[in-house]
């Protein structure tokens, strides 16, 4: 860069600190309505663009350019909690790795004014970020920079909806933003019409993060994260109405419930020479292998699930997303084979990356337990 | 005191001992009957008595593999920090040192939030990867306020000082590792730190349990200097015992029997600094019955823990760190309020 453009740049930077006015003071605005039920103005083509959490989704509403409005995202929250997603995603896009890094606000390392110096035109959030933010939000917004909050954790019909039309309209996709809150909104719908009317009692089902692997219970989850899905795919957790949201049951309470299907949530664990691995780049013989040890826990060989071969694995950072509907699916199946007989939960999955994702499925996200030889 | 008046303390101390073992086997058993597979006593101990005649092998996994190794941790880790407790109080001369006083667990703590943190494994072994790391935490931190005491002379006053830095040092840096943490591994973190039953196996127990009975054939010979030292420093040396080394011995036993206790059920506060106030208001000073009996309630209060912490929600396990607080706290304001010696 040559010292004039540089100190074209510098003045330019200076500038606009001092004559710094809320875009929306000149040029068209939009009106959006986020997840919290806030009308949010901002401007009508926002090309600068801070993205807090949600990359995949925003890559699918976006469409393969969806990025090139990034200007800076919370670089931990998807480099460092889905590792093999993050590097599947920079080999298409190798700028990703160069966006402005605002840091992560679980952590404290979120930094304001890394936030507003980005200059975008829009924050969008997660919920679970604009709550841990608090006040700073606040000053966000003081210094011109509107603030969206889409929820996709809230692992509900309408947040989903209401979390990928306000991005679509933010990026100016609203049509396509629409189809993937309608075929998702109609999946979920689909699923719940296939369970409601089967009689009998509800399977029994077991979910933990396998992220310890089989010679530690890991987490249950009772209502939330696979809780939730495996209650609206008409399973019956046996996690529910225990103490502690996210905790590991008593394995003597997983023995006597006997569960009928079994799901280990496995992830890209780094350097876990136990845990049950899944998703981008991961051989299925490994998420096999992995999973075929937590058959070896005491008593196990006695559980239906495991004598009907019901012991299944789900990744884990498939969970609340646009397309977390095929897993939902998935479940449904396992639980009731006849009733999904025409879905096809990993064709789902395949299907979704193809169409919205500017990269293919290709690992293991979703599997059964085959038995051993 | 008159002899027959010393006769009767002996009879009144030794009912408290038998009391108390008492109260153990019986917790013991509660602890072992319960759960949520609601299995009746009979079914219990048919598992120990006659196995090979349980219709259900369900029974025998449930309370051979999952409900026994739990309770033995309980004994073992309660009788751990039972006795370090009581040790730790009288080589330092204060009734609110505890295993804890020194950072020891705090050290665990850290070696064990780093373990997970940066996801180390021990070759061979990767199940003993955390307690393997807690452990030599723990050992660090029992050297560095050793070094100290031994350059600035082995008073309780420098190795509380210097433990007290130490349990300042080893916390901040466990503080450190969980804020470089993300939420799943933090969440971890934190599940360790709790405490919990759960990672009970029979590798810990066995670990644990030799570490007990080294150090109380270790210590069995000094059982009335540790008595002397309670009367102060210069009084027990004028009885011919060698303060320093005596100190030193004895913080050694701790150090390890804390890291024995914690470094595989993670940080169980409480128990250390309780069992032993209970003990010395019950039997009194002399080691001899003090330090076994601190023991005893170490383990009494964390089987009850167990229990307690089963019975909260069947299905899930309530880390036990959390309960014994809980457990210990009106059990000690009771003998607080009824000792008539006014504690």
């Amino acid at each position: 860069m040559s010292y004039r453009l540089f100190n074209g740049l510098v003045a330019i930077a200076i500038s606009s600190i001092f004559f710094a006015v809320p875009a929306q003071a000149y040029g068209k605005t939009i009106t959006v309505t986020d997840t919290l039920n806030r009308k949010i103005e901002l401007p009508a083509k926002p090309e600068r663009i801070l993205l807090g959490f949600y990359f995949e989704d925003f890559y699918a509403i976006g469409g393969s350019n969806a990025f090139d409005k990034v200007v800076a995202i919370s670089k931990s929250t998807w480099h460092d909690w889905r590792l093999s997603q993050w590097n599947t995603y920079i080999k298409v896009n190798p700028e990703i790795a160069k966006l402005i890094d605002v840091g992560e606000v679980d952590s404290g390392t979120f930094s304001i004014e890394k936030a507003i110096a980005s200059k975008p035109d829009v924050a969008i959030l997660a919920a679970w970020q604009y709550n841990a933010l608090g006040d700073v939000v606040t000053k966000l917004e003081a210094a011109g920079i509107p603030v969206v909050v889409a929820d996709y954790n809230a692992q509900t019909v309408e947040k989903h909806v209401i979390s990928t039309l306000m991005i679509g309209k933010i990026l100016g996709t609203e049509q396509r933003a629409k189809k993937l809150a309608d075929e998702y909104a109609a999946a979920v719908e689909d699923v719940m019409r296939r369970v409601m009317h089967l009689g009998g009692d509800k399977p029994r089902v077991y979910v933990e993060l396998g992220n310890k692997g089989a010679d530690e219970y890991g987490n249950s989850y009772r209502e939330g994260m696979w809780g939730g899905v495996i209650g609206l795919a008409g399973g019956n957790n046996i996690a529910v109405g225990q103490a502690g949201q996210w905790s590991p049951l008593n394995p003597e309470y997983v023995l006597t419930s006997d569960p009928e299907v079994i799901f280990i949530a496995g992830s890209y664990w780094e350097s876990r020479d136990k845990a049950v691995l899944m998703g981008f780049g991961v051989e299925p013989e490994t998420t096999q292998s992995r999973l075929s040890t937590f058959l070896g826990r005491p008593g196990w060989s006695n559980l239906s699930a495991v004598k009907s071969q019901q012991v299944h694995a789900l990744y884990h950072g498939g969970a609340r997303t646009l397309y977390d509907y095929a897993f939902l699916q998935y479940i449904g199946k396992a639980l009731y084979p006849e009733a999904f007989a025409d879905i096809d939960p990993e064709e789902t999955h395949r299907r979704f990356y193809e169409t919205y994702l500017p990269v293919s499925a290709e690992g293991v996200f979703m599997t059964r337990l085959k038995s051993s030889p | 005191m008159t002899s027959i008046a010393y006769r009767k303390m002996a009879r009144q101390r030794l009912g408290w001992l038998i009391t108390g073992v008492t109260l153990l086997l019986l917790s013991i058993l509660i602890d072992l009957s319960t759960g949520p597979a609601l299995l009746n006593i009979y079914d219990v101990f048919s598992t120990f008595f006659s196995p090979e005649k349980m219709s259900d092998p369900m029974v025998y996994v449930i309370v051979h593999n999952i409900r026994l190794p739990m309770t033995m941790m309980a004994i073992v880790v309660g009788a751990s920090l039972g006795a370090a407790g009581a040790l730790m109080q009288t080589i330092l001369g204060n009734p609110l040192a505890s295993p804890y006083t020194l950072g020891f667990s705090a050290a665990a703590g850290f070696g064990a939030a780093v373990t997970i943190l940066f996801g180390l494994e021990l070759p061979y072994f990767p199940e003993l990867s955390v307690p393997f790391f807690a452990f030599i935490a723990a050992s660090t931190a029992c050297a560095l306020v050793y070094g100290v005491a031994q350059l600035k002379g082995v008073t309780a006053e420098v190795m509380v000082l210097s433990g007290i830095a130490t349990l300042f040092l080893f916390q901040s840096l466990q503080s450190l590792a969980q804020y470089m943490a993300s939420p799943e591994v933090l969440q971890e973190i934190v599940f360790w730190l709790f405490g919990s039953m759960l990672k009970a196996n029979w590798f810990s127990v066995s670990v644990g349990s030799s570490i007990f009975l080294f150090s109380v054939l270790v210590l069995t010979k000094d059982c009335w200097k540790l008595t002397a030292l309670r009367l102060g420093d210069d009084r027990a040396l004028s009885l011919g015992v060698n303060v320093q080394r005596l100190r030193l011995k004895v913080f050694a036993v701790v150090s390890l029997l804390t890291a024995g206790a914690v470094a595989f059920v993670g940080t169980i506060g409480f128990i250390g600094l309780v069992a032993p106030h209970i003990a010395r208001m019950l039997v009194g000073e002399d080691h001899r019955l003090l330090l076994p009996f601190s023991s005893i309630t170490g383990a009494v209060l964390m089987v009850a823990a167990s229990i307690i912490s089963k019975v909260i929600s069947p299905g899930s396990i309530v880390p036990i760190g959390i309960v014994t607080a809980v457990v210990g706290v009106p059990f000690l304001f009771g003998l607080i309020l009824t000792n008539k010696r006014g504690g």
